[in-house]
């Protein structure tokens, strides 16, 4: 395809001024022309340079206009004309592959028009996730949540006895050892102490293994049994009442754990027109808002369940090394407490997650990647290290829960700074242009709440002076509040609630002072006060 | 039959859809700000196509954005698909074949001369009324809309139609339109489905191989086994389609040239027949509201609760899936990112969704025929209805499907008899704007005529201020969708470009951008119209505001703003002067841009609905009815607070704001705004304040802004109750004469220092002044100023000084005056 070819011809205009003598102004049109540079052209066919200015107000414009419109029209058609028989000869002569042609042609229709894809069904995860949530916006929430708590409590049983049986197998193997390390070169020699250690370390991991087995056994068991469950419980439903109930469902987020300290406020963005938004400052463990959903009696299980499949999901960002698409130890914990029931057990999620960072990383990603982004993935992920497969600062990875009490999705988002020496970021850090990305996705996928780390750290350390605290948080807050007003142009949902979150662990006066800089940073709204105008 | 008219009539309107291709990653534009979303860029090519009106093509009504950037196409729609025709009338028969023939070429003339094509012709994208008669194109601004194809993922056209040289990647050329054209003309004639049973691949290497031979239509035909019927063809028409399937288009006819070919001749006579004959028998049974407008009809359509996503939605063309599910895995730095495979309701779905009418021609059948086509000029049809609906509250008069439709009707007829029509229009604006007409209603009000001038300036040469626009369009009012999109921009800064030419003696001012934007965006399809309403707007309202050295005419303006601001609010002045939060601090861009850079476009059309009917004036009159909406906040703060309120204004009722202001332009008496800058129509008279008989200086020193002995007489001769004299001279002076009802106040016996109304030992004064016009009057200036300084701290309400002292009313005549 040739789409570079062009042509240039001069135009001629002949007219009489206004002193009635011949003359002409020309001018080199370039084909393909586009139309609405028509006007352009007469304005350039009338620069003082070529026309007296006098003639603009003889209305000499409208005739030129015309002649002009009649040159391109005719012109654009012939070179329209050549420029198809070039290239029909060209694939006459075979010239051009008419094989690539066919098959980008069949691969573009076939991908993109509805008509011409082979049609696929909607997948069992679709399905499931809309019988779910007609489900859980019936009257069958409660024995759903009943149900849920019921697994969860069998499975928080068994590893809460897996783990009181390794620590039993752990005292008495300790015993064991302490009796044989003091006999060492009476009756034992250290020979027979690195058998009994080998011998020790294999019966434990046949215990933790055994157990480990019992509850993917069980995980399974239990997901089996509660997707079938719905399942029919839907298709009963169905039979009674078919209500259907938006996908829009706005759900409101209680936080039944009450944060050690917190404070909202209504913004609005915007020049013009504003948007309203809700800030929260909190100070928390990141781990709190990604706690087991089911660990206690909370409004939160049912929240959770009515957010999950609908259009104001809550996202959490949290910041990990980049060692390995590792998530935070204790929320992988959270996660495993009891079955994951809509997506994969966090553990498999992980798994997967590193397979694509080791495709991505060879530069091989135009087959797993969507279309859309490939071109760019392979030219900005260059293979460096082979070998090392690993994201960098600024990417992150996304896992999907349906059991962790305040959220529905976790950003991880890769950050190296190192624990004792916080360092200065400027805008344009890598990390903050990986907060826009989430914000971007977030977006794109209807997630309405989001909690950021405020100090882009997670735990206080001893270098952390206050100033540095300030000049961070006003970093990130100012930059959030940009991607926000920025978030309006790109068609997607709104960031309802943007919490920001602080280390458990910071003082109350410098929680004070950050909370502070919030309605400065942001524009808090004013309130609206209601007067009585009757009077 | 009378069934499928009826349903024919009540599926006038459908709708389509489609997702515009997402921006990979994250790229920015050349000017280094974030791209454009294709789907607004989609919005704003479409406009163009709103404005093509043509028998032979459906008329294209709305574009709507959805979320994630769905885009959703409203126009109108005819009878049914020539694909479902040709299936349920078969064998067409070659005269019926002809007409649709010629109907289309027709259509593709119309859009050629527009510099348009189609590109995407086939069976589906061409209507057909149910008794053949008629046809229409559909959807053919696709390929435009989307800049031909390059905003949206998906292909434009159908292969089968696909000519050549598009397959090989050429598009642009109208000839490819033709060939579409002819291959379905072939379709109809050999009574036969193209390569039904072929793979698409397989498709276009048959296309592809055309190349090679001659004789495309024999070939068809043999490949098709309809060779006896391509035999016995026409000869005429097999050569015309022959030509048109040359492979080559340099050898296909143009769309005119094919409409001049003999063989339409008898199509030509039948088609202009039946014109005549539907005059002579009028559509006696078509119900009047569509003899209406279809742009009124689908608004009215919208009015009363139509909602096109929810008419996609149920016919399943908006799916909506689980958001969650398709969230990426992975997304690098860069943008690019891991994703699930797409679903596949993310697909382009060609599916026609038609909009019922049903519901609204039912609600609107009970009107009487008068409301459909109002008469302006007999009395004995008052034009009036529903009347008492316009003491409801602007919003729900706005959102009334019948209010709003007697009033489009109503403005319709007035704009026809523009500019004859312009005193009844200005006394029906009075009343309130239907939105849907508001860009030529304000052209009418600020009495533009069109005349060609638009075109004679110079747009394109670069100019010193070019730099300056650049850098604002891009920032004025992007929020909306139309002045967001490239086309917008565009058009925007072409508009500002024509301003500066046009005006050697003004220079551009940050803020003309958004001045211009309102009139831009009610006008998108009418550069010129939006133009020239700019063009009047100025200097009705920012007389001078835009010359090079523009500082004597603001200053002026907000002085005569504070004072307005002591007359109507006297106790927020005492405040604002306290803490020195002078108007230079807020107010100008306020006045300079007319608010509209301040409020979101939605709330300027209400408020300058009311602004385009009052004088240079009213303006200020919004600024203090701000203020008042504010007060009590305002009355609390210091200097730094009202700072920060300002610099970010506070959410405004626009509503309560337009009432206001418009009850304080009303109470006003209109030398009390004089300003020597101020546009004037009329050279002042005698009693009037003189043109440059207040200085700035005066402005500044005096508190309360100066009456004119003319208003002071209307208000005696007319509303004595509004008014209230304060006479300052001394007790034998007053003695000698003075006004009837005045009150006598010696200038002597004031306690400046005491401010309290009280101190004054006048009894009842409060009451006598209270509600009314305070006006002080002296034989000495000075005095007036003072004690009406004194009145503004005492909070009284309205006062104001007699221009030129009481000396100046002896000169009234006849005689106001009475001694004692």
């Amino acid at each position: 395809m040739d789409s570079t070819a062009t042509r240039t011809l001069p135009f001629v205009y002949n007219y009489k001024n206004h002193e009635g003598q011949d003359c002409e102004s020309r001018l080199d049109i370039t084909f393909p022309f586009d139309q609405e540079n028509l006007e352009e052209c007469v304005t350039q066919l009338m620069a003082p340079s070529q026309m007296d200015p006098m003639m603009r107000y003889l209305d000499e414009n409208i005739n030129l206009e015309k002649q002009l419109q009649e040159f391109v029209d005719t012109e654009q058609q012939k070179f329209l004309d050549d420029h198809a028989e070039k290239l029909l000869n060209q694939a006459a002569n075979g010239e051009l592959d008419i094989e690539v042609i066919v098959r980008d042609t069949e691969r573009l229709y076939k991908e993109e028009l509805l008509q011409f894809a082979d049609r696929v069904g909607p997948s069992d995860a679709d399905i499931f996730a809309q019988s779910f949530h007609r489900l859980v916006h019936s009257s069958s929430l409660e024995d759903i949540l009943k149900r849920e708590r019921t697994y969860a409590k069998v499975v928080s049983d068994m590893t809460e006895h897996m783990d009181s049986e390794v620590e039993t197998l752990n005292n008495s193997q300790q015993q064991e050892m302490d009796s044989q390390i003091n006999q060492l070169d009476i009756t034992t020699t250290s020979e027979d102490i690195n058998n009994l250690l080998a011998q020790q370390y294999t019966t434990q991991n046949f215990v933790r293994k055994r157990y480990e087995s019992e509850l993917e056994a069980m995980m399974g068991h239990q997901k089996n049994e509660y997707r079938d469950w719905i399942t029919s419980q839907v298709s009963q439903m169905f039979q009674v009442s078919p209500v259907a109930t938006p996908l829009g469902n706005r759900s409101s987020m209680f936080v039944s754990q009450q944060p050690s300290m917190e404070e909202s406020f209504t913004i609005h963005l915007g020049s013009q027109l504003k948007h309203m938004h809700n800030i929260r400052i909190l100070s928390a463990n990141v781990t709190e808002l990604c706690s087991p959903l089911h660990a206690e009696e909370s409004l939160n299980g049912l929240n959770m369940a009515l957010g999950l499949y609908s259009s104001s999901l809550c996202g959490v960002v949290v910041l990990t090394p980049s060692i390995q698409a590792q998530a935070n130890k204790n929320i992988i914990k959270n996660a495993n407490k009891s079955t994951e029931f809509h997506f994969e057990q966090i553990d498999v999620q992980l798994e997967k997650i590193e397979k694509q960072i080791k495709n991505l990383s060879t530069g091989d990603s135009s087959g797993s990647s969507n279309s859309n982004s490939s071109a760019e993935g392979s030219a900005t992920s260059s293979p460096t290290k082979k070998g090392v497969p690993r994201l960098k600062t600024g990417d992150f990875f996304i896992t999907k829960h349906s059991n962790l009490s305040q959220t529905h999705v976790i950003f991880h988002l890769i950050s190296d700074e190192p624990i004792n020496s916080p360092s200065e970021i400027n805008s344009r850090h890598p990390v903050i242009l990986g907060l826009r990305n989430i914000l971007k996705t977030a977006s794109r996928h209807d997630i309405t709440t989001l909690t950021i780390p405020a100090l882009l750290r997670h735990e206080m350390s001893e270098d952390m002076t206050v100033q540095w605290c300030i000049r961070r948080a006003e970093l990130v807050f100012k930059c959030a509040k940009g991607f926000m007003i920025e978030s309006a142009s790109w068609g997607g949902a709104e960031l309802s609630t943007l919490q920001l979150l602080l280390p458990d662990d910071i003082s109350e006066s410098l929680f004070t002072t950050l909370a502070g800089m919030v309605p400065s940073v942001f524009h808090v709204a004013n309130p609206k006060i209601l007067v009585d105008t009757s009077k | 039959m009378g069934s499928t008219r009826e349903r024919e009539r009540e599926s006038r309107l459908c709708a389509v859809t489609f997702f515009a291709r997402l921006h990979p990653g994250d790229v920015c534009g050349s000017n280094g700000l974030p791209l454009t979303p294709n789907s607004i860029a989609i919005l704003g090519r479409a406009q163009k196509l709103k404005e093509l009106q043509d028998e032979t093509l459906c008329q294209y009504l709305d574009v709507i954005r959805g979320k994630h950037e769905r885009t959703i196409v409203v126009s109108e729609y005819l009878g049914m698909s020539l694909e479902d025709y040709a299936k349920r009338h078969p064998p067409l028969a070659i005269a019926q074949i002809l007409r649709i023939f010629y109907q289309v070429a027709c259509g593709i003339n119309v859009l050629s001369q527009h510099h348009l094509v189609a590109h995407n012709l086939e069976p589906k994208h061409v209507l057909i009324s149910s008794d053949g008669l008629r046809v229409k194109l559909f959807n053919y601004g696709l390929h435009h809309m989307t800049k031909g194809g390059a905003y949206v993922p998906f292909p434009i056209g159908n292969i089968r139609y696909m000519a050549p040289e598009r397959l090989l990647g050429l598009n642009g050329n109208v000839k490819s339109d033709v060939w579409a054209l002819a291959m379905m003309v072939v379709e109809l004639v050999f009574q036969i489905e193209l390569w039904p049973k072929l793979k698409l691949s397989n498709v276009v290497r048959k296309i592809l191989a055309f190349g090679r031979s001659n004789g495309v239509l024999e070939k068809i035909a043999r490949e098709h086994q309809c060779h006896e019927r391509y035999a016995e063809m026409d000869t005429n028409l097999r050569q015309l389609l022959e030509s048109c399937l040359s492979v080559l288009p340099k050898r296909r006819p143009l769309p005119g040239e094919l409409l001049s070919h003999p063989i339409f001749e008898t199509v030509l006579t039948d088609l202009k027949k039946e014109k005549l004959q539907a005059l002579d028998e009028g559509a006696e049974h078509v119900p009047l509201l569509l003899r209406c407008p279809l742009s009124q009809i689908y608004h009215l359509w919208q009015l009363a609760g139509g909602d096109v996503q929810a008419e996609l939605k149920k016919e399943g063309l908006i799916r909506s899936e689980a958001p969650i599910l398709g969230l990426p895995q992975i997304v690098r730095l860069s943008g690019a990112s891991v994703c699930p495979g797409r679903s596949q309701a993310q697909l382009m779905d060609d599916r026609v969704v038609p909009l019922r009418l049903k519901a609204l021609l039912q609600r609107l059948s009970r009107l009487p025929a008068g409301v459909y086509f109002p008469l302006l000029h007999s009395p004995r049809f008052p034009a009036h209805f529903a009347r008492e609906l316009q003491e409801l509250p602007l919003v729900i008069r706005e959102r009334d499907i019948e209010y709003q439709f007697q009033r489009v009707r109503l403005f319709t007829r007035l704009l026809q008899g523009y500019p004859h029509t312009s005193e009844q229009l200005r006394r029906e604006a009075a009343v309130d704007v239907p939105p849907l007409l508001r860009g030529p209603i304000w052209a009418a009000l600020l009495e533009v005529v069109p005349n060609g001038s638009y075109a004679k300036i110079d747009k394109f040469t670069s100019t010193s201020t070019d730099r300056q626009i650049e850098v604002d369009i891009p920032r004025c009012h992007q929020y909306d969708e139309l002045l967001s999109s490239p086309d917008g921009h565009r058009k925007l800064r072409r508009l500002l470009k024509a301003w500066v030419t046009a005006h050697p003696q003004y220079v551009y001012w940050q803020g003309l951008d958004s001045l211009t934007a309102p009139f831009l965006y009610l006008n998108f399809n009418n550069e010129e119209l939006a133009f020239l309403s700019l063009f009047k707007f100025i200097p009705k309202y920012l007389q001078w505001f835009f010359l090079k050295d523009n500082s004597a005419v603001i200053k002026e303006y907000l002085s005569k703003f504070s004072q307005l601001t002591a007359f109507h609010e006297p106790l927020l002045a005492r405040h604002l002067a306290s803490i020195s939060f002078i108007p230079e601090l807020f107010a100008i861009p306020w006045f300079l841009t007319m608010f509209s850079h301040v409020f979101p476009l939605h709330k300027i059309l209400h408020l300058w609905d009311k602004l385009m009917l009052g004088d240079s004036s009213y303006p200020l009159f919004i600024g203090i009815a701000i203020l008042r909406q504010l007060r009590s906040t305002l009355l609390t703060s210091g200097f730094n607070e009202c700072i920060l309120l300002f610099s970010d204004l506070p959410d405004i009722v626009m509503d309560g704001c337009v009432l206001e202001s418009q009850k304080m332009y009303e109470a006003t008496p209109k030398s009390i705004t004089h300003r020597q800058h101020a546009l004037r129509l009329q050279p002042p008279q005698a009693l009037d304040i003189g043109v440059a008989d207040v200085e700035l200086k005066h402005l500044q020193q005096e508190q309360c802004p100066r009456i004119s002995a003319k208003d002071v007489q209307f208000l005696l001769d007319h509303s004595p109750a509004e008014l209230a004299l304060v006479d300052l001279r001394s007790v034998v002076e007053f003695g000698r004469v003075h006004v009837p009802h005045s009150i006598n106040i010696p200038f002597a016996t004031v306690q400046l220092g005491d401010q309290r109304l009280e101190a004054l030992q006048v009894p009842q004064l409060e009451a006598l002044l209270r509600g009314r016009i305070v006006v002080c009057v002296s034989n000495i200036h000075q005095h007036s100023v003072e004690f009406s300084h004194f009145l503004v701290a005492c909070g009284v309400q309205r006062t104001c000084i007699l221009h030129k002292g009481f000396n100046v009313l002896h000169s009234i005549e006849p005689n106001i005056l009475i001694s004692n």
